[in-house]
């Protein structure tokens, strides 16, 4: 999950900045802004609401199975405890069933709630865009659709002084953007623009594919900010890959029709979604309108500068006539034909929208590879979605594979089929193997 | 449906024909060793004496010793398959009954071994004054073939009800895969050529008629 | 156990959870129904059940069976004649029963084909083709209610479900090379193109062109492309991985309730599936004109009863007859009469082969295969597709060519010369094991007024209720049929040009051998006809008894047909499907007037 995702980083986050500031108590009761009035029961804003809650994917985190929805206690860890998404129904006293209008938006856009700052597994940081009528819908859907659910929330488990909630106000202050509505990039025709309304806001995808910085601040919120933006990061032990399109490992020779469909169905000819993507798809962008996903996809596409766009992958078929007259002597070779080949082919072209093509596949070129060989290691179940009912599952290797043979198999399928993928190292295995600790 | 089951079931009756022995591999002549779990001392001498002559190790080509099918049948005796739990085992028995209508003793695997042996080798004894382990290697094909044939009489457990045990277990543990202790480094698949748990012939499917190039895996991804 | 404990009723109740189960549980849920199926053995899917490497496991799977229906908790039990005493099906050998969700179509070939027009109406065709007194007296064949032209769409539905390769033979009336010219017209080619032949199929296919056979592609239920099928279900391509029959399908190729229909039904709210779930009886009202519900012991051995409106009884063949025996619902059927209708008509397939033993630098390459892919079959001896006035039987085989796997504990292929065990069957593996290919016929089974199903007097299952008697042995007819294909079949193996070949074939005097696996065809006991007195469902799958009653498999066929049964009675299941839809659960009620 994001949410679980973000908050490892954010545990590192408040312990530097608990050491690196300090200053005295400082109080929160000042962040917000005054919105139009409560919105009543009115059925489209509800609707609209219920549609924009899906986009945002609230209930990734507020929603766990065998619960009521958006009831929390969803546990993401990190280094200095765990810590429980709250109850977001409206339930008065255990949810947000108290909350004014102007209480919601600032804990959507603001990052407080009842007078604290709200740890950033809330990503108030992307949803601070959002327009002030997008908010009113928000607010009508949690406030009349939702059922209130009396389940009190749990206190986290991160211990004191470290539970303290000021440095968070302090990273706040100094790294959130400052919350404004939405207003399009310059450079972008309507559509582009409606995509990076979502892409940018309540899709809040930099939150796991733009790279952040040593107190975990992402390097980039915008597409003015450069290359860093969007250009793929580490999340647990995964690669959540570039949407930029330059380079090698980027969404370069994906077309815009291909990125709407695996927008809302988890999968087309290139690739299937892996990780916690998946959870994306199931509880999100399925849902998107066949608009919405399309400006997003025209939006991604608009990302990346034409000197960086770089060759086109050109498919090899040097490693496969190997293969296929009896020469798996190939480094790798021998353990792609035993594990691997009989879904992903020893083409490497796998087949479509089921076991996804390995040549030419940007997250198997990705400059990390740690996707490639969290997947090896972990495998994969793709998501069920109402449009692609059907659910493809590539069994865990961890159990039958040495470190030394994903290395291997790692790198065959990294530079086999014309793919430019760079070389893996024994330790980045070592790293992702499921169960390892750091020291 | 595949119907070579059929042949092999069937064919093998009353068509069998004498192996001549070559010079035996006494028991005990295993380069792994391996402390069987239900098997008393002298079975265990009988299984390997036995199964060393069903698929012997002398000739070309693995033996069942070499292959661990004795420590295979020892294993399988501790499991449900030992116990009888694959098998509707209620009775009334008629063991009279046609051969035709299958199985009809009361017996388990642990059973027919058990008191199988016993009787096997007092019958050995009875011809040749020692255990069924301790002879010849020509003289234990010729008392397995008198198993098979049915021309030696046990009190309790029909002769070929335990050579068919022996031989059934035998081939499952010279054939399967070594995650059940048997076919030991995959020997027996790569004496006939068979690629094991490969289970991908895509670059086949358009090379009809071409010898397969590659050696067999296991399911623990031991390939060679 | 203690009184049964009485759950909230239901729309309807789904007993067994295989192919036909699914097909029902769809129409129901997709109609609005809340529906309850179950399901005797555990839940199954793909991952984790049917991964690989694990799945590659000849022993546990292909040998020991753990897909298979536990016989220690219930088996059957088997005699060859009406005063014999049968004795149980203690070791599995000549079939194999499914468990678990799925059903037998989990570990099935995928073998799919339609019936041939004239076996929906045999009685009728072979008395208007060969006069009236042309069938035996003690041949108790009978023709189905219904025709090929109105399951037509169904058989086509059903192929696209399962994204099968293929090729027609009979597109729309037009005759079309490469495919099976003795089909019935399809209204749609195959979803899939066939898979190229393997190499003994290859051989297979030009020795019956030189004997002017034509060859086609097995109908195969195993995708040769990735493919989405009418619920919008994708499939995976075959590999010919050798890990078909008796396996489940790592690929998601193989098409199963798995593969083809359950991912729709798996987030619907109507539906629930309970595994475990045992059923002991079907319930009826006071005045036996209705079906109320079903008891059954769940998964914690506590008894419940299930009320339903609507029950389908979609269980395996035998299990089907034996719970309508065990709940007294139609009148059983009496040999020495020939009345009564519950357990009537069994019938099994005839089978032999023959092994081609080729030459060392023949490279069959057994291991790679497929259940049906990749095989190629003739289909001119089979039902009645020749003339059949002079050869003295009536019926006829399919004939294949192609081995689906060479996994080497059961497939095995040896001259009959060759010892079973020693040194020379050690030379003997080495020397055969990639050069033999086996060419099978799998033959018709007529029905007879001797041959039948019904409750054993002595043997229990276990929770001490009376397991199934299975009465059956060969007739002279079948054997008759056997030794006419089984000539063809050998003819067209020596000019595959072997170095040697041997047929197996059951001759007059050999019995019915449980030991020996022929085919998990099993049929009859609960056959489709067009009256009652004849007869246990109409031509809607219906219980002529009990109309809130349906009743699908192979329990339906008045005979068994020289083919795989799997197309026919998914035909059957939707034709059915598609009248619940339009008139009963309008209108509940008997849908033909008896």
């Amino acid at each position: 999950m994001k949410g679980k995702t973000i908050l490892v980083l954010t545990g590192g986050a408040i312990a530097a900045l608990a050491a690196a500031i300090a200053v005295s108590y400082v109080g929160d009761g000042a962040a917000g802004e005054n919105v139009s009035p409560t919105p009543g029961r009115n059925a489209e804003l509800i609707d609209r609401g219920a549609y924009l809650a899906k986009l945002g994917d609230c209930a990734a985190c507020h929603s766990i199975p065998g619960r009521p929805a958006f009831s929390g206690g969803l546990k993401m860890g990190t280094p200095i405890g765990a810590i429980y998404s709250t109850n977001i129904t409206p339930d008065p006293t255990n949810g947000i069933g108290r909350f004014t209008l102007a209480d919601f938006d600032r804990a959507l856009r603001y990052g407080v709630a009842e007078g604290h700052s709200l740890y950033p597994a809330m990503p108030f940081t992307s949803y601070y865009n959002t327009k002030p009528e997008d908010v009113r819908a928000l607010y009508a859907y949690f406030r009349y659709a939702v059922a209130p659910a009396e389940i009190p929330n749990r206190a986290s488990d991160i211990p004191f002084p470290l539970s303290m909630r000021w440095p968070l106000t302090y990273w706040r202050w100094l790294f959130a953007s400052k919350p404004t509505s939405f207003t399009a990039p310059a450079g972008l025709d309507g559509l582009q623009a409606q995509g990076a309304y979502f892409v940018d806001g309540l899709g809040h995808c930099g939150e796991c594919h733009t790279p952040r910085n040593l107190f975990m601040q992402l390097k980039a919120v915008g597409r003015a900010d450069g290359s860093q933006y969007l250009r793929g990061a580490v999340i647990e032990s995964y690669f959540a890959p570039s949407l930029r399109s330059s380079g090698v490992g980027s969404l370069r020779d994906w077309s815009e029709e291909e990125l709407v469909e695996f927008l809302r169905t988890g999968a087309n000819s290139r690739g299937i979604t892996f990780g916690s993507m998946s959870d994306v798809i199931i509880h999100s962008t399925q849902y998107m309108t066949e608009d919405d996903a399309r400006s997003t996809a025209r939006y991604l596409k608009s990302l990346g500068s034409p000197e960086q766009v770089g060759q086109s992958f050109v498919y090899d078929a040097t490693s496969h006539r190997a293969l296929k007259t009896g020469d798996a002597s190939a480094e790798g070779a021998m353990v792609y034909l035993d594990n691997c080949a009989a879904c992903h082919r020893p083409d490497g072209r796998g087949y479509e929208r089921v076991f996804p093509a390995l040549a030419g596949n940007p997250v198997v070129e990705a400059g990390s590879p740690d996707s490639v060989i969290s997947i090896i290691l972990q495998g994969s179940t793709s998501p069920r979605t109402a449009a692609a009912p059907a659910q493809f599952t590539m069994p865990a290797f961890a159990w039958r594979l040495s470190d030394v043979e994903v290395l291997q198999v790692a790198n065959f399928v990294r530079s086999s089929w014309g793919n430019r993928g760079t070389q893996v190292k024994l330790q980045d295995v070592g790293r992702l193997r499921p169960g390892f600790m750091p020291r | 449906m595949d119907r070579r089951r059929f042949l092999l079931g069937a064919a093998p009756v009353g068509l069998a024909t004498l192996v001549t022995a070559g010079c035996a591999r006494g028991p005990g002549v295993q380069g792994h060793s391996y402390a069987p779990s239900y098997f008393r001392p002298s079975e265990w001498e009988f299984v390997q004496a036995a199964v060393g002559r069903l698929i012997p190790g002398d000739g070309p080509g693995p033996g069942g010793i070499e292959a661990g099918v004795p420590e295979f049948i020892d294993r399988q005796m501790e499991l449900p398959y030992g116990h009888g739990s694959y098998f509707y085992m209620k009775g009334p028995f008629h063991p009279d009954s046609p051969a035709t209508l299958g199985y009809q003793l009361r017996f388990t695997p642990r059973e027919i071994y058990r008191q199988g042996i016993e009787e096997a080798n007092a019958a050995a004894r009875a011809s040749h004054g020692i255990d069924f382990a301790r002879l010849e290697a020509a003289r234990q094909d010729e008392f397995l073939e008198s198993m098979e044939k049915g021309l030696l009489a046990f009190a309790t457990v029909p002769a070929p009800a335990l050579f068919d045990q022996l031989l059934e277990n035998t081939r499952e543990g010279y054939f399967c895969d070594p995650i059940h202790g048997g076919n030991r480094d995959m020997v027996a698949w790569r004496w006939i050529g068979f690629p094991g748990a490969r289970a991908d012939f895509t670059d086949w499917i358009d090379q009809a008629g071409v010898k397969y190039p590659y050696g067999p895996v296991s399911i623990g991804g031991a390939h060679t | 156990m203690t009184t049964p404990r009485k759950l909230k009723p239901v729309d309807a109740v789904i007993i067994g959870f295989g192919w036909t189960g699914a097909i029902l549980a769809k129409t129901l849920t997709d109609a609005g129904l809340h529906v309850v199926a179950l399901e005797r053995g555990p839940a199954r899917d793909t991952a984790p059940d049917f991964e690989y490497p694990r799945i590659a496991d000849e022993l546990r799977h292909g040998i020991r069976g753990e897909l298979w229906q536990p016989l220690a908790s219930e088996t059957v039990t088997v005699r060859h004649a009406v005063n014999d005493t049968a004795v149980p099906y203690r070791k599995y050998g000549s079939f194999v029963l499914g468990n678990g969700v799925g059903g037998a179509g989990v570990h099935w070939n995928g073998m799919l084909w339609r019936a041939s027009p004239e076996d929906l109406r045999f009685r009728s065709h072979i008395q208007e083709r060969y006069g009236k007194h042309f069938i035996p007296p003690e041949m108790t064949i009978q023709d189905y209610p219904v025709s090929f032209e109105e399951l037509e769409p169904h058989f086509d539905h059903f192929e696209k479900v399962c994204g099968t390769s293929g090729s027609a033979g009979n597109l729309r009336g037009t005759l079309r090379l490469g495919g099976n010219p003795f089909e019935g017209p399809r209204s749609d080619e195959f979803p899939t193109p066939p898979l190229p032949a393997i190499h003994a199929a290859q051989l297979f296919e030009k020795a019956s062109a030189q004997l002017g056979y034509r060859a086609f592609p097995l109908p195969a239920a195993n995708s040769s492309a990735a493919f989405t099928n009418p619920y919008g279900v994708r499939l995976g391509p075959c590999n010919l991985c050798g890990y078909c029959e008796r396996f489940g399908c790592f690929l998601y190729s193989k098409a199963s309730p798995q593969t083809t229909i359950l991912p729709v039904l798996a987030a619907r709210p109507n539906l629930e599936v309970r595994t475990g779930a045992y059923v002991t009886r079907i319930l009826q009202d006071s005045s036996k004109k209705r079906a109320t519900g079903v008891l059954y012991v769940d998964a914690n051995g506590q008894e419940l009863e299930q009320p339903a409106d609507l029950v389908v009884l979609s269980a395996f063949q035998m299990h089907n007859v034996r719970l309508l025996l065990l709940s007294g619902i139609g009148t059983p059927y009496d040999p020495s009469t020939g009345t009564g209708v519950v357990g009537k008509n069994y019938a099994y397939q005839m089978c032999g082969i023959t092994t081609a033993f080729f030459s060392e630098d023949t490279h069959i390459n057994p291991f790679i295969g497929a259940g049906a892919a990749g095989l190629r079959a003739i289909d001119d001896f089979n039902s009645d597709h020749y003339d059949h006035s002079k050869v003295g039987f009536i019926g006829g085989a399919t004939i294949y060519a192609g081995a689906t796997g060479g996994r080497p504990i059961e497939q095995m292929l040896l001259p009959p010369t060759s010892p079973r065990w020693g040194a020379a069957w050690k030379a003997a593996i080495r020397r055969h094991y990639r050069h033999s290919a086996p060419v099978t016929l799998q033959g018709t089974v007529m029905s007879y007024r001797d041959r039948y199903l019904s409750l054993d007097p002595t043997y229990k299952d276990k929770y001490g209720i009376p397991l199934l008697r299975i009465t059956f042995d060969w007739h002279d007819n079948e054997y008759r049929m056997a030794a006419y294909t089984a000539s063809k079949m050998e003819e067209i193996v020596r000019h595959m040009k072997p170095q040697t070949q041997a047929t197996l074939l059951l001759k007059p005097g050999n019995h019915y051998d449980t030991r020996i696996y022929q085919s998990t065809h099993t049929t009859g006991g609960a056959i489709m006809g067009s009256n009652p007195a004849s007869s246990v469902i109409n031509r809607y799958s219906q219980s002529w008894d009990l109309p809130n009653l349906f009743i699908y498999g192979a329990s339906a066929f008045p005979q068994n047909i020289g083919y795989n049964p799997t197309g026919l009675l998914a035909g059957l299941a939707y034709f059915s499907a598609d009248k619940l839809k339009s008139s009963y659960l309008k209108s509940p009620g008997p849908l033909v007037s008896a």
